[in-house]
Parts: C-alpha cells; sequence; structure tokens
C-alpha cells in the first residue's frame, strides 16, 4: 500500500550536513499496525514525515497505491496530509485557542470552504461527537487543551486524526510523553481504530513495553531498516524485540 | 472556514491584538476629527469668501469704472450696463441677480475715549437692496440680519444718539474757543486751531448711514485676569469720517456718516475692513456719478451655468483688458489653494500616524507569528496550504484593521460631534481657552463631516493595516512544516 523505495535525506545548516536516511526501504501493508523503533537520531521522525508528505526526501520515492506522491504539487501534497494521513504527535499539537471539539473538527475546517462546511456542519459535528464518545472525551467537548490531562490531549489528537476517515495514521511517539497507564491505554486505543477500522497505523516510538501489541516492528539504525521480518504474528514480533 | 475561525479566535484571545485595535482606532479617530475640523473651518470660509464676493464678479482695474461705450460712444451707466446683460439670450435665464458696487481703499476716522482713531478700510458702495438679492451680506448684519430689504436708515435711537453727539462736540468746541489756544507763530507748519464759528448758521449735511465691520466697531483686549473683554468702540448713531481718493483723479476727497448697522461675517479679514455706504452717495463723493467699479452677479445655478455665463460675460465685454470677469473661485484661486494644499499636507502628515499603527501592527504580528510556528506547523500537516497560512494572517491584519477602523470612526465621530463641550471641559481645566474665539470670530469650532473622507480614511488605515501583515504573514507561509512543528 505505502513503499518508501531507496530514500535519502540530508539535512542541512549552513556548512554542516547532517545525513539522516541513507537509501532506506520499507513496504507497509493495508490495514497493517506497524511500529518503528530505533535509537535517536536513527531518522524514525524523519521518515514518517516523509511517509505523510510532511516533507520531500533528497532521492528516492514515496509510493501510495502504486503512485509515487513525493513529487506531487502542493495542492495535492495538501490534500493528501488532509484526507489520506492522520497525524498523532507526542506532543498532541492542539491548538490552544481552540475547543476539544473544534480541534477535532479541524481537519474538517481544512477541508471546506465557508459555504460547504455550513451545509455540511451537522454530520461533521455528529461525527466529532461520535469519535470524542469513542475516546471517552465526551464530557471535554468544551474544553480548552490547557484544561485536559496529557492523556486527554492525546485522545483528543487521535479523534482529531480519524476525523476524516484517513487511511493511514502516523503516529510519532504517541505515548513519549504519557505516563505507562495513559500510554497503554492510547496503545488500546489506536490497536482497537486498526481492527475495527483497518486503518493502517506506522508508529514510531521508543516504548518497547507497547510494541507487542502491534502486527510488525522494524528497526532503524543509520538511517536505514536493520531488522524487518515482515508481517508477523504477535508472538513472533516479542521474538523479534528481544534482539532489538 | 478554518481562516474565519482562527482569525475569530486569534483576535478573542490575543491581547497584542487589543494594541493594534487602539493604534489604528486613535490613528482613524485623530484623522476624521482633524478633517472635520480642517473641513469646517474652510467650508465657513468659502461659505464667507463665496457669501461676500457672490458667485461671479465683473470689476475693473480702472480707479473711475467701467467705460463701456454704446453703439453713439456714449459710456454706459451701470443701469445700462444691468440691462444689456440681462437681454443677452444666454445670460437672460441663467442669472438670478446682479448689482453694482463701487469698491476702494480708504481711511475710517472715528473718535474714542476723546481720541481720533484712524483705520485703512476697503469701501464699499451698495445699493442695499439689491446687493442683499445677491446674497451674502444680509444675513452677516447685525441689526437687519436676514433682513430682505436693509438699508442705511437710520433707527430714532442712532438719530437721538447722533444728536447727543452733536451736542457734546459742541459744547466742547465751545469751550476750547473761551480759552483760545495761542499759535505758535515761530513754527511755519503749525495748524491754526479750529474756528467752530465758521460752521455757525450753515445747515447740517444730510447725515448717511454706513455699516461697518464688527471688529472695526469692537475692540478686544485681554484684562489683567487674561480675559478678553469685548469693547464698543463705535455704536449706532455715531459719526465717522471716510476719506478716499476721487474717481477721476486721485486727490482726497472725504464725508462724513453715521453708523447704522455691522457686518459680522466672523471672518476676521472682513469684519476688520469692510465698510458700506450708501452707492450714490459714493459716487457723489468719488466724482463718479453714474458709474460703477464692478458688477456682482449671483447665478440660477452655480455648478451648472459659470462655465457658460463667464465665456458669455467675456464676448459681451469684448475681452476688454479692462474688464475683469471671474468667479468667485477664481477670484479667491489662491487662497482656496493654499486652503487645499495645507489640508492635503496635513493629511499627509497624520497619515502617518496610522503608518505608526502599521509599524506595530508588523512588530506584533512578527511576535505572534513567531509564537505560532508551532500552530503553523499543525495547520500544514492537516492539510492547510501555504497561502492558506497566509490568508490567516493576512485576514487578521484585515480584521484589526477593520475592528480598529470601526472603533476609530466611532470615537472620532463623537469627538467631532462634541467638540466644542469637550473644548469647554479642557479650557475650565486648563484654565485656557483652547480654541480663542476671539482670534478666529467664530461661536463656536466649526465641523464637517464627510461621508467620503471618512470612507477614505478607513479604507487607507485597513489597507494599511493588512499591507504591514503581509511580511509576517509571508514568512508564517513560508514556513516548513516539519521546522515548525519541532520549534520550542
Amino acid at each position: 500500500m505505502l513503499m518508501a523505495r531507496d530514500i535519502w535525506k540530508t539535512y542541512r545548516r549552513d556548512a554542516v550536513e547532517v545525513r539522516v536516511l541513507n537509501g532506506l526501504n520499507l513496504e507497509v501493508h493495508t490495514g497493517e499496525f506497524l511500529s518503528i523503533v530505533g535509537a535517536s537520531g536513527s531518522g524514525k521522525s524523519t521518515l514518517l514525515h516523509l511517509l505523510g508528505v510532511l516533507d520531500k526526501p533528497d532521492s528516492g520515492e514515496i509510493i501510495l497505491d502504486g503512485k509515487r506522491i513525493d513529487n506531487l504539487p502542493s495542492k495535492e501534497r495538501d490534500r493528501l496530509r488532509n484526507r489520506t494521513f492522520g497525524y498523532i504527535f507526542q506532543f498532541y499539537h492542539l491548538l490552544p485557542e481552540l475547543s476539544t471539539l473544534d480541534n477535532v473538527l479541524m481537519p474538517a475546517y481544512v477541508a471546506h470552504s465557508f459555504m460547504n462546511w455550513w451545509q455540511t456542519r451537522r454530520q461533521w459535528r455528529k461525527r466529532a461527537h461520535e469519535l470524542l464518545e469513542k475516546v471517552g472525551l465526551s464530557l471535554r467537548i468544551k474544553h480548552r487543551p490547557r484544561e485536559l490531562s496529557g492523556g486527554e490531549m492525546q485522545r483528543a489528537a487521535i479523534a482529531r486524526a480519524l476525523i476524516m476517515n484517513p487511511r493511514v495514521l502516523l503516529a510519532d511517539e504517541p505515548t513519549g510523553n504519557l505516563d505507562a497507564d495513559s500510554g497503554r491505554v492510547i496503545i488500546q486505543l489506536l490497536r482497537e481504530i486498526n481492527r475495527e477500522e483497518g486503518v493502517t497505523i506506522i508508529m514510531v516510538t521508543h516504548n518497547l513495553d507497547i510494541v507487542p501489541m502491534t502486527d510488525r516492528v522494524v528497526r532503524m539504525c543509520n538511517g536505514q531498516i536493520t531488522d524487518d521480518p515482515g508481517l508477523l504474528p504477535s508472538s513472533s514480533t516479542a521474538q523479534l524485540l528481544i534482539t532489538v | 472556514m478554518y481562516k474565519i475561525l482562527l482569525c475569530a479566535r486569534y483576535l478573542q484571545t490575543r491581547y497584542l491584538a487589543f494594541v493594534c485595535i487602539v493604534s489604528v482606532m486613535l490613528g482613524v479617530a485623530t484623522l476624521i476629527v482633524v478633517n472635520a475640523v480642517m473641513s469646517g473651518f474652510s467650508t465657513k470660509l468659502k461659505d464667507r469668501l463665496h457669501g461676500i464676493l457672490s458667485d461671479v464678479v465683473i470689476d475693473t482695474e480702472r480707479t473711475d469704472g467701467f467705460e463701456v461705450l454704446d453703439e453713439n460712444g456714449y459710456p454706459l451707466t451701470p443701469e445700462q450696463m444691468i440691462v444689456k446683460i440681462k437681454s443677452n439670450e444666454i445670460l437672460r435665464d441663467r442669472i438670478q441677480a446682479i448689482t453694482p458696487t463701487i469698491e476702494t481703499f480708504a481711511i475710517l476716522q472715528f473718535r474714542y475715549r476723546g481720541t481720533v482713531i484712524a483705520k485703512p478700510v476697503r469701501l464699499i458702495g451698495i445699493d442695499p437692496q439689491s446687493r442683499a438679492a445677491v446674497g451674502g451680506f444680509a444675513e452677516y448684519l447685525v441689526r437687519q440680519k436676514g433682513s430682505a430689504t436693509p438699508s442705511f436708515d437710520l433707527t430714532a435711537e442712532a438719530i437721538q444718539r447722533h444728536e447727543w453727539n452733536r451736542k457734546q462736540f459742541e459744547f466742547q468746541a465751545a469751550s476750547s474757543l473761551a480759552q483760545p489756544t495761542k499759535m505758535n507763530i515761530d513754527d511755519p507748519n503749525a495748524v491754526p486751531p479750529p474756528n467752530m464759528e465758521i460752521d455757525k448758521g450753515i445747515p447740517q449735511p444730510k447725515p448717511y448711514g454706513a455699516i461697518v465691520g464688527y471688529a472695526i466697531a469692537h475692540f478686544r483686549y485681554r484684562d489683567d485676569k487674561g480675559q478678553t473683554v469685548e469693547e464698543v468702540a463705535l455704536e449706532e448713531g455715531d459719526d465717522v469720517i471716510i476719506t478716499t481718493a476721487g474717481g477721476q483723479e486721485l486727490k482726497p476727497v472725504w464725508g462724513s456718516f453715521l453708523v447704522t448697522d455691522y457686518l459680522k461675517t466672523e471672518m476676521s479679514e472682513y469684519d476688520q475692513s469692510f465698510v458700506f455706504v450708501p452707492l450714490d452717495q459714493l459716487q457723489r463723493i468719488r466724482g463718479m456719478i453714474g458709474r460703477a467699479t464692478a458688477f456682482q452677479i449671483k447665478l440660477t445655478n452655480y455648478e451648472r451655468d459659470k462655465d457658460i455665463v463667464t465665456k458669455e460675460l467675456r464676448t459681451l465685454f469684448r475681452n476688454s483688458p479692462e474688464v475683469r470677469i471671474a468667479t468667485w473661485e477664481e477670484h479667491q484661486g489662491p487662497l482656496l489653494a493654499a486652503i487645499d494644499v495645507e489640508r492635503g499636507i496635513l493629511n499627509l502628515l497624520l497619515f502617518m500616524i496610522v503608518g505608526v499603527a502599521g509599524f506595530s501592527i508588523l512588530a506584533i504580528f512578527t511576535m505572534i507569528v513567531s509564537e505560532k510556528y508551532r500552530d503553523i506547523g499543525i495547520m500544514k500537516s492537516l492539510g492547510a496550504s501555504n497561502w492558506g497560512v497566509l490568508q490567516i494572517f493576512i485576514g487578521y491584519g484585515l480584521l484589526l484593521g477593520t475592528v480598529g477602523c470601526a472603533l476609530g470612526t466611532l470615537m472620532g465621530v463623537c469627538i467631532t460631534n462634541n467638540i466644542n463641550e469637550i473644548e469647554a471641559v479642557l479650557s475650565g481645566l486648563t484654565g485656557r481657552a483652547v480654541f480663542p474665539r476671539d482670534v478666529y470670530y467664530f461661536k463656536e469650532i466649526p465641523t464637517n463631516i464627510d461621508s467620503w473622507t471618512i470612507i477614505l480614511i478607513d479604507a487607507g488605515a485597513v489597507a494599511t493595516a493588512m499591507l504591514f501583515s503581509l511580511i509576517p504573514a509571508w514568512h508564517a507561509a513560508s514556513l516548513h512544516p516539519v521546522r515548525a512543528l519541532r520549534f520550542e
């Protein structure tokens, strides 16, 4: 479904060059819950940004359903980020001026002009309420982000990522800023979404405790995938982790 | 949709935005108030200039008046000239009223507290009723204000005061004769003392009325407490002697008149210099019977007819270099141009206030954008385009400008409508007149709110707010989403 082929990426600041990805290859299957693990600076987040067309590789290709997406015009890339991909960040990244409901609805606001929104606002609000109920925030609809706990903010971010029915969820350390219990709740929620709605999830994490709950785990080192056992049952994933 | 939502939310939640709004508001309010006052002064000045001059003026440089000859080579009298003008087919329906005048320089003398006061004045001989028909005359008279038939006739009180003055003068003269002043025979230039006996038995000449400028007849000065005091120097019935030059030859001629009314235009230049006397009497004094130096013409529709009338009049007088035909605007061209230039420069300078507001928007927006780096990254990760982010911040600038303009307009109009009350309060608080009425001869600060001026000011301020928000907005739009998301 989603494929990264021979991806190279170097960050430059003045004369300093830092090569982050070195000819990386990765294939993600439809409906898969993939976790990417690796040391800090191994290029996990960069890979996630490239897969979600937030950034462009220096060379190589990102292919979605057989179609190259890394070289699309910016308008189509914006549309992909809005409709096809959903993002979940470590620091939640909710907009502080907006209520929980408005934060969840934000991708829908982005997708619609004022007139279109006016015509379809009821169905979008209904969906936002359903999602907030699903993530357990139905009583926090009018609260601002600063009035929510870390776990609640991350659940609001998940609801926001799901509002447009994306095909791929890109989660960058979704439990990185949470305690163990809250982190477990978030992963269970993602697992549930993956199973019930068939959403493909690519999760970058440091937390090895949550990795057994995913379908497949790949390890990154020096900008490359070093261990990719392919699609494995959960027990095999646990076995792989022993070596990670 | 997200642009509208974010603009509205940023406006509600960012207190820095309030600073931008206040900057724009103060700039707009100042511009509106200053423009309204300038326009008020300008309108009032134009009204006065127009009123005194009437719509079209025909005048001549000749001191003895027009010399327009008829077919037989005889000079036309003012009445014949009016008939000639009115019999023209083009002019007939376009001219509402016409009146002849004589305008010349003169010296006005009168007694005030035992001393003789002499003032240079602009002497105008008029027929009061036809002058009133032309407009810009009767409405400025003090006693006969707005009268359709103003005159130089003396009131009973004025005649009584004149008689009393005359007796007083005769008594003083008789007293001085009882103790004759000794002439200094060593001084060849010595003036002999007046001998009132000479006038005895000679019948007194018929008294003619004169309408004098209010500021000529009233002296204003500040007392020890700094308060403006107005003292009447010339009352109705008081004698004035007017000395001017003869029409045919430039030798001094004079006439005695009695004050019968005042002209109060609230234009200090006019009120300090204008003296109106009967046209026929001035013609006699100057030796120019049947002549006039100017015609004042009122048109039926000034804006529509001014060009065609002046053109036709020039043709009628065969473009004679001695006859000058001009609209009141052409007559006062340099002064009107000076007012416009002054207003333009003042607007330019004051618009710098809005420019300062623009720079505060630039500074505050730059701060807001740097605070919002991560939000911009979030928006872009959710699918917002660069153009969309640009629109958020330009829209925000537009919103701040619009709100600032709306509040500024409200404030400016409120201040303008209550400017005299505000001036009274400020004067009371500071103990010093903010608007000294004796300087301008206006009862109150004149204002004129022009809706087009407000629209232009508001449009300029909104455009400035948008323009200055463009740079930070562009910066926000060009942010790389990944870099923005990583910003701490």
